[in-house]
């Protein structure tokens, strides 16, 4: 983005209603003009919020980040430069480089990072931490020629990647990527020496753009896509299976197929982290069996379901898993080496992210897979994500027990020995349940998306209760699958968020659940600060069921309608702990 | 020349908003709290950019105004590009 388009989207209205965003923009450098792009590009990022960046003291660091009300803040975005570990790092202080000075150095800047390593964890406990460590060169002060990284010098080098290496454990810090930040900001394209001797602000123009993209993609940070389908033929491995056979198709060295053993490692890696993969293919579907019979593929039949495999066109294979996985069209990718069925399924499902595999082009496949990286990415893998897949596999079984006549479903939901847990939910231990509440859309009761501070500030508010729901049965576990948010009046509970995965639907959790809040919290009433959404029917149905009539804002169900409308609940509850403690 | 002012107005007024056309060509220290040593520097930021020329710091301070923006440029050659 070039400075005047910054400003420029910087002077776009904003609807007088919109909510206040704002972002803490610590740094020891002026922050001119970065603080310009980074507002911009959260407006991009953020179009319904009124964003505002607001900057500490020049040359404060430290002091930017200890003053901070953390409070009046959704986000922090921590700017470092080895300036900020110890001044004489710098060029605006003249202060000495003599050899015998330089151990001095290091040591004043290991103790800086010490204590901007602590004030960092403090304010963490409160808010999103985005932090971006040194970006520009070391000044010539050592003794070594440019090409020798002398003793002093690798260790500031060793001081900054051990601070990242902290800083990166820290539950709600997020470090810029320094990988990222070179594609974008060539090393040597980044320093405005004249520009930091006159305003002190180091950056050119193009780095501090490249610093604000960065530092916006982490503040405002967009879902992650939740499944992706594959093509085989040329995509997964190399070769066609129906013209060269099992042993015909390749993803090796010596063949010079190896990119598609990488995509299968990068698939394998994506299951791994409860991404769901799934395959579709026009192809034989007992060869198909066969080839993934080979011991040698990267990924294997268990992290892949479901398969598709037949001649129908790739359009009603994406329809068919989309409804097996429950999610929507445009959390999907789909991808295959053939433009003309991208173009088939893109037609029918134009949400659907469709990628090209670029077969034969090693450079183009390896740029693929990062931009996948970057459709796929997370700040946290929880234990949750292993059990998605193989929660998916089950839930077709109970998907064909729902539309089953009532009593067979009492009977099937009665033999699979549920067991339903209630955790009240801690602040500093809570990655899954906010990920559960941003994500779910389905089971969700206003489709309200929470940021961190908002999500915190729930944990301190002395009437408010926030319960994770576990499941598992005989058939296995399914892991937290319910959040529940809200207040306690008296004997009244307001139900603000209330989440249900769809991995988790036709079990009657969300039955118990209410029928747990009325025992545990003694109520006689339980309001729902519902909202329609166009994507959620299935609690929309749900408290049509409850209530006698579709649902309104602010729609109260006592107990006594709940108790008479509610259905057999056949599950065990364990862990009856009281909200407030 | 018209192309030059025209880019020089749109430069200023991504700096300036809320200024028509004919306030910002009468742009300069003058204008009331509207010039400041912030703007001055986002305007010869903007500029620089816009106009890929580099201005040498000793010059800025007699950068002062539109019409001095103005001058100066149209003795660069590069921004008849």
């Amino acid at each position: 983005m070039k400075l005047i388009e910054a400003l420029e989207t910087l002077r776009c209205p904003v609807a007088d209603a919109a909510p206040e965003f704002n972002v803490s923009l610590a740094c020891g450098i002026s922050p001119l003009h970065l603080q310009t792009f980074l507002a911009a590009e959260l407006r991009k990022r953020l179009p319904e919020n009124r964003v505002v960046v607001r900057p500490g003291f020049y040359g404060d660091l430290l002091g930017n980040i200890q003053r901070l009300n953390a409070s009046a803040m959704n986000s922090l975005a921590l700017v470092i430069e080895w300036a900020d570990f110890d001044p004489r790092l710098g060029i605006r202080t003249l202060a000495g480089w003599r050899p015998m000075e330089l151990p001095n150095i290091v040591e004043s800047a290991t103790q800086m990072a010490g204590r901007l390593q602590n004030a960092i964890r403090e304010i963490a406990q409160f808010l999103p931490v985005i932090v971006c460590l040194p970006t520009l060169p070391l000044p010539p002060m050592f003794s070594t020629k440019r090409a020798h990284a002398g003793q002093c010098e690798s260790q500031l080098l060793y001081l900054a990647a051990s601070l990242a290496n902290d800083l990166a454990r820290v539950p709600g810090v997020r470090l810029l990527s320094v990988q990222t930040l070179a594609d974008i900001s060539p090393f040597s394209c980044r320093y405005d020496i004249k520009s930091e001797l006159a305003t002190g602000f180091p950056y050119t123009l193009s780095h501090a753009s490249a610093i604000g993209d960065l530092l916006s993609r982490l503040i405002a940070e967009s879902s992650p896509k939740k499944g992706l389908i594959t093509d085989l033929d040329d995509t997964l491995w190399a070769g066609v299976l129906g013209e060269d056979g099992v042993d015909g198709i390749s993803w090796e060295l010596d063949r010079h197929t190896q990119m598609h053993g990488v995509f299968q490692h990068f698939l394998s890696s994506l299951a791994g982290a409860g991404v769901l993969v799934g395959v579709a293919s026009k192809n034989d579907p007992a060869n198909v069996e066969r080839a993934f019979e080979r011991s040698d593929l990267y990924l294997t039949k268990n992290d892949i379901y479901p398969l598709e495999v037949h001649w129908s066109p790739k359009s009603n294979s994406v329809r068919r898993i989309l409804e097996t996985w429950n999610v929507s069209a445009d959390s999907v990718v789909f991808v295959d080496d053939s433009s003309m069925e991208l173009a088939e399924v893109k037609a029918v499902f134009p949400e659907l992210e469709c990628m090209l595999f670029p077969r034969g082009d090693d450079q183009a496949i390896w740029q693929f897979l990062r931009n996948l990286r970057d459709l796929f990415g997370k700040s946290v893998v929880t234990e949750d994500d292993a059990l998605r897949l193989r929660s998916i596999r089950d839930a077709d079984a109970w998907r064909a027990m729902a539309q089953s006549p009532a009593a067979s479903l009492d009977e099937f939901l009665k033999a699979a020995e549920a067991v339903i847990t209630f955790e009240p939910v801690l602040a500093d231990a809570s990655a899954r349940e906010f990920e559960l509440i941003n994500k779910t859309n389905q089971f969700n009761l206003n489709g309200r998306r929470l940021i961190q501070s908002e999500w915190r500030a729930l944990f301190n508010d002395p009437d408010a209760f926030v319960l994770s729901v576990s499941y598992k049965d005989k058939f296995g576990p399914l892991g937290k699958v319910m959040v529940v948010a809200g207040k306690a009046k008296g004997q009244s509970l307001i139900l603000d968020s209330w989440v249900l995965s769809c991995r988790a639907f036709s079990r009657r959790i969300e039955h118990r659940c209410l029928s747990y809040l009325f025992e545990t919290f003694s109520a006689n009433q339980v309001t729902f600060e519902f909202s329609p959404t166009p994507k959620n029917a299935p609690v929309q149905e749900l408290l049509t069921q409850i209530l006698g009539r579709p649902p309104e804002p602010g729609a109260t169900l006592t107990r006594e309608q709940f108790e008479t409308k509610v259905p057999p609940l056949f599950q065990r509850v364990e862990g009856k702990i009281h909200a407030s403690t | 020349m018209p192309q030059l002012e025209d880019r020089l107005i749109r430069c200023f007024a991504s700096v300036f908003p809320g200024y028509t056309q004919e306030e910002i060509v009468e742009m300069g220290e003058n204008s009331h709290g509207a010039w400041d040593s912030l703007s001055a520097v986002t305007v010869a930021a903007v500029v620089q950019e816009e106009f890929n020329v580099e201005i040498d710091p000793a010059v800025l301070p007699q950068l002062d105004s539109f019409q001095m923006y103005r001058k100066y440029l149209s003795r660069t050659s590069s921004t008849l590009e």
